[in-house]
């Protein structure tokens, strides 16, 4: 598992690559947390990542409770159909945007 | 019958997930139930390891049983932590998953997360070992007659 954050247009992006289970949670979990602080708009690129266990969802719980104090959006990008199922199954899933591209993320924020 | 042994730390959890996916894969389950498996196990094995193991300063393996057989492929989980009964545990209700993400209390999740995913969950004790399995369907159910 890799976590990374930038700034696209303003809009912040965390993007995870590989599998997200209890070992590599944290890792995700300092990224993320780190790159939410005093955001609003926030983007989490999940198309490279092919596991994501209930310590990810936790993590993606954490970022969404920051975010939505500033009454702010998440939106997830490339969540495959698995991972997809898991957050409905949850009830998380209707949170967060989901979309298939930064591309897409990325003019949905702008446009909120 | 496939028996892996993993030392019993979250460094163990990939190679966990590898040799079920293998099983899974050579026993022709379709790629959502093949997740739905990997999710269950990777949950329960995540509680042997943190619960079982380490929050009771112990530490030991984790046995991977893996067989298939009328079709129906069979993952259990061995260890010697302190017996622990996943289904006994107070699982989260309709009115913990209607809770607005906000309020709703971290954790939980994660034996929902595996009895939702698999087509059966059994859990025993025997000699001083946990055996949790967990059980796919690997071929279409047969019409009824």
């Amino acid at each position: 598992m890799n976590a990374t954050s930038s700034t696209v247009d303003g809009i912040t992006v965390i993007t995870a690559e590989g599998s997200i289970d209890s070992k590599t949670a944290s890792a995700f979990e300092s990224t993320a947390i780190g790159a939410v602080q005093g955001q609003s708009q926030v983007i989490i690129d999940l198309t490279k990542v092919d596991f994501l266990s209930s310590a990810g969802l936790r993590v993606l719980l954490v970022a969404y409770r920051q975010v939505k104090a500033r009454n702010g959006k998440v939106v997830l990008v490339g969540t495959s159909e698995e991972i997809q199922d898991v957050m409905s199954d949850t009830g998380f899933l209707g949170y967060f945007v989901t979309v298939d591209t930064l591309a897409e993320g990325l003019a949905t924020l702008k446009a909120a | 019958m496939e028996r892996t042994t993993f030392p019993g730390t979250l460094d163990s959890l990939e190679g966990i997930r590898l040799v079920v996916k293998e099983q899974a894969q050579q026993a022709g389950l379709a790629k959502k139930p093949t997740y739905a498996l990997l999710l269950a196990v990777d949950e329960i094995a995540t509680n042997i390891i943190t619960h079982g193991y380490d929050e009771n300063g112990g530490s030991g393996p984790v046995d991977v049983l893996i067989s298939h057989a009328d079709g129906k492929l069979s993952v259990t989980l061995e260890d010697d932590a302190v017996a622990f009964d996943p289904l006994k545990h107070t699982l989260p209700d309709e009115q913990f998953f209607a809770q607005p993400l906000e309020n709703r209390p971290i954790g939980g999740m994660g034996i929902h997360l595996t009895l939702n995913g698999v087509d059966e969950f059994k859990y025993e004790y025997v000699n001083h070992r946990n055996r949790n399995t967990f059980i796919m369907k690997t071929e279409p159910a047969s019409a009824p007659a």
